[in-house]
């Protein structure tokens, strides 16, 4: 064997160099698909101390200074979708949302109309590599909660009025109104469907049109 | 590698063997060299998650210049505005471009270190330069349509996709050869 | 860790470039260590007196190819974020029809006459200008051209997926196909040695 090896020039070294490695090839399969692994324990420390959420208002700022850092996922239908969206979201039903493009290193706010389907699909996205996956606190009915129609106080102090001076133009901002009263008690909240789209100002724009139009062309 | 010194391209002028040129080396072997640009596109994978390219790199220059003539002309043309984005970034800001001119640094490293490098004309013996600049600039021309239809040359569809066993990438380089093959025989007289 | 780095987000855009330029060296120095910083060392290949082209290219599909099987296949490498370019039959039949014309006229392709024109070939510099005037000739003339463009698409599909082989197979296939060459490069090589040096 020794001897036949030594006779074979460079060429032919290579070449059975090359077939081995191809025979040994016939029984791989590179793609991952769509299984994939976690670590469970690490999964567990981020959900334990809730390094894995957003918070609505914290969400609202970033929206008001048009940040561009973060793409925000609505996983909800078409329908849901149609009728109210928070501004810059762009729309994944949970289903798609692998097949989304979106980047394992970018941060990714997901939203539904609670926090069941964006749990789920944060759960997901980690599993399948990406980094920077987030959930928004509670979900459209946090946001509406805290950031649309937020409740301020019947008699403020005088840090209860600089609080809600500012949540009541973050509120404007996004067309939402302002409350009174204790939560949870019986209030006037228009449904989702009568609220009026709230105009963004400020350089983000809706949809997914941003990252994609930063985008060029990748291939040769 | 081997390192005898030949002229391996019989450009030797009327003059006799200039010594330049015998000290040219003779070129590396054609599997050892394929194998370094194997790796070299294997990198590019495991890095980037990408493979090589260069006529993005012409695409991208090619959208700059015409942006920075005629803005408007460049913004109301698809082709040209998709590699200009929404201005935020320069075109030449692009991968592709600082790899190409990674390619010019280091194909002059090689021909420095082979003794390689020089001006020159390369044709056949009964071709003027002028006609044969005209050839190279007219390969260039038709060349560029076949990449930006094809989307990518030799380096990103055939070299990349083909490593990648991208159905495109094989269809367009069997038509590559193809067409060669076809035109040889009618341009043959540019070599000879 | 995962590959792709970039993709994984190990380092950013500005980093990128410079992982280009380092990537671009390698990638110039091995098409000049080939010889196809030489318009007549490329052409060779369509007179069958030299099949450098052939050689070069398939050890280095080759090797890509099972550097990227194996790497997927321990999984250190997610294969599905390399970007895949989407196919569209017709352009890039005629698109590759095209390319093959223009490199057998002009002698390079755009890579390689980028490695020529460092080498200080003039003709390599004269294709590189055509090549820019190509690309502006197309740009405006695409909105005649957009309809053919983007005629036939496949979507990103690869070749095991089309014959529905699996890949390891069409693996295995590429590299007999590229041994089998090679063996038959060398006989047509012998046949159509060039003529005496001039």
């Amino acid at each position: 064997m020794k001897t036949m090896l030594s006779r074979l020039g460079l060429n032919q070294k290579l070449a059975l160099a090359a077939f081995v490695l191809g025979v040994l090839a016939i029984a791989a399969s590179p793609y991952r698909g769509t299984t994939a692994t976690i670590d469970t324990k690490a999964l567990a420390l981020e959900v334990a101390t809730e390094a894995d959420h957003v918070e609505p208002l914290d969400l609202a700022a970033w929206v008001i200074a048009g940040r561009a850092d973060y793409r925000l996922v609505d996983l909800r239908g078409e329908p849901e979708f149609g009728q109210y969206q928070i501004p810059t979201a762009e729309h994944f039903p949970l289903a798609t949302l692998m097949e989304a493009g979106l980047g394992r290193n970018e941060k990714i706010i997901l939203y539904s109309d609670g926090g069941v389907h964006s749990a789920q699909a944060w759960l997901l996205l980690r599993a399948s590599g990406y980094k920077a996956a987030y959930v928004l606190e509670g979900g459209l009915d946090e946001w509406k909660e805290q950031v649309l129609f937020p409740i301020l106080a019947e008699h403020p102090n005088d840090f209860q009025r600089a609080r809600d001076e500012r949540l009541k133009s973050v509120a404007a901002f996004f067309g939402g109104q302002p409350r009174t009263g204790s939560r949870g008690g019986p209030v006037a909240m228009p449904m989702p469907g009568a609220l009026p789209a709230p105009s963004v100002v400020g350089p983000a724009s809706p949809g997914g049109a941003r990252p994609a139009a930063r985008k060029k062309k990748e291939g040769c | 590698m081997t390192t005898t010194t030949v002229d391996d391209l019989g450009v030797t002028a009327a003059g006799g063997t200039s010594v330049r040129a015998a000290r040219r080396q003779a070129y590396m072997n054609p599997y050892l060299a394929g194998i370094g640009l194997g790796l070299t596109l294997l990198a590019a994978f495991v890095i980037m998650g990408r493979g090589l390219g260069a006529s993005g790199a012409f695409s991208a220059v090619m959208a700059w210049i015409v942006h920075m003539v005629a803005p408007a002309h460049a913004q109301a043309n698809e082709y040209i505005a998709g590699y200009i984005g929404d201005g935020s970034v320069s075109p030449l800001k692009s991968w592709l471009l600082f790899e190409v001119v990674g390619v010019f640094a280091g194909a002059l490293l090689s021909g420095l270190l082979a003794h390689r490098v020089r001006w020159e004309t390369e044709r056949g013996p009964r071709v003027r330069v002028g006609l044969r600049m005209l050839m190279a600039f007219s390969g260039g021309l038709l060349m560029a349509f076949g990449a930006a239809f094809a989307r990518g040359c030799t380096s990103g569809q055939a070299l990349t996709g083909g490593a990648l066993l991208n159905l495109g990438s094989w269809v367009f380089m069997l038509m590559v050869f193809a067409g060669g093959y076809a035109l040889a025989y009618f341009v043959r007289w540019q070599w000879r | 860790m995962s590959a792709p780095f970039f993709k994984f987000g190990l380092f950013g855009d500005e980093t990128s470039l410079v992982v280009a330029f380092v990537i671009g060296i390698a990638f110039g120095f091995f098409l000049e260590r080939a010889g196809f910083g030489s318009a007549r060392k490329l052409v060779s290949q369509f007179y069958l007196s030299d099949m450098a082209v052939f050689k070069v290219m398939f050890t280095a599909i080759v090797t890509a190819m099972l550097g990227v099987t194996y790497l997927g296949w321990i999984g250190f490498l997610d294969l599905s974020l390399v970007y895949l370019v989407p196919t569209y039959l017709a352009p890039q039949i005629v698109g590759g029809l095209v390319l093959g014309f223009g490199f057998v006229i002009g002698g390079y392709c755009p890579g390689t006459s980028v490695a020529a024109s460092a080498t200080g070939k003039l003709d390599g510099i004269a294709f590189v200008a055509g090549v820019f005037a190509g690309l502006f000739v197309f740009a405006e003339a695409y909105p005649l051209l957009k309809g053919f463009y983007e005629s036939t698409p496949v979507g990103t599909v690869t070749m095991p997926q089309v014959f529905g082989l699996p890949y390891g197979l069409v693996v295995f296939a590429v590299v007999l196909m590229a041994i089998g060459g090679f063996y038959g490069a060398s006989l047509v090589e012998k046949k159509f040695a060039a003529p005496a040096k001039e």
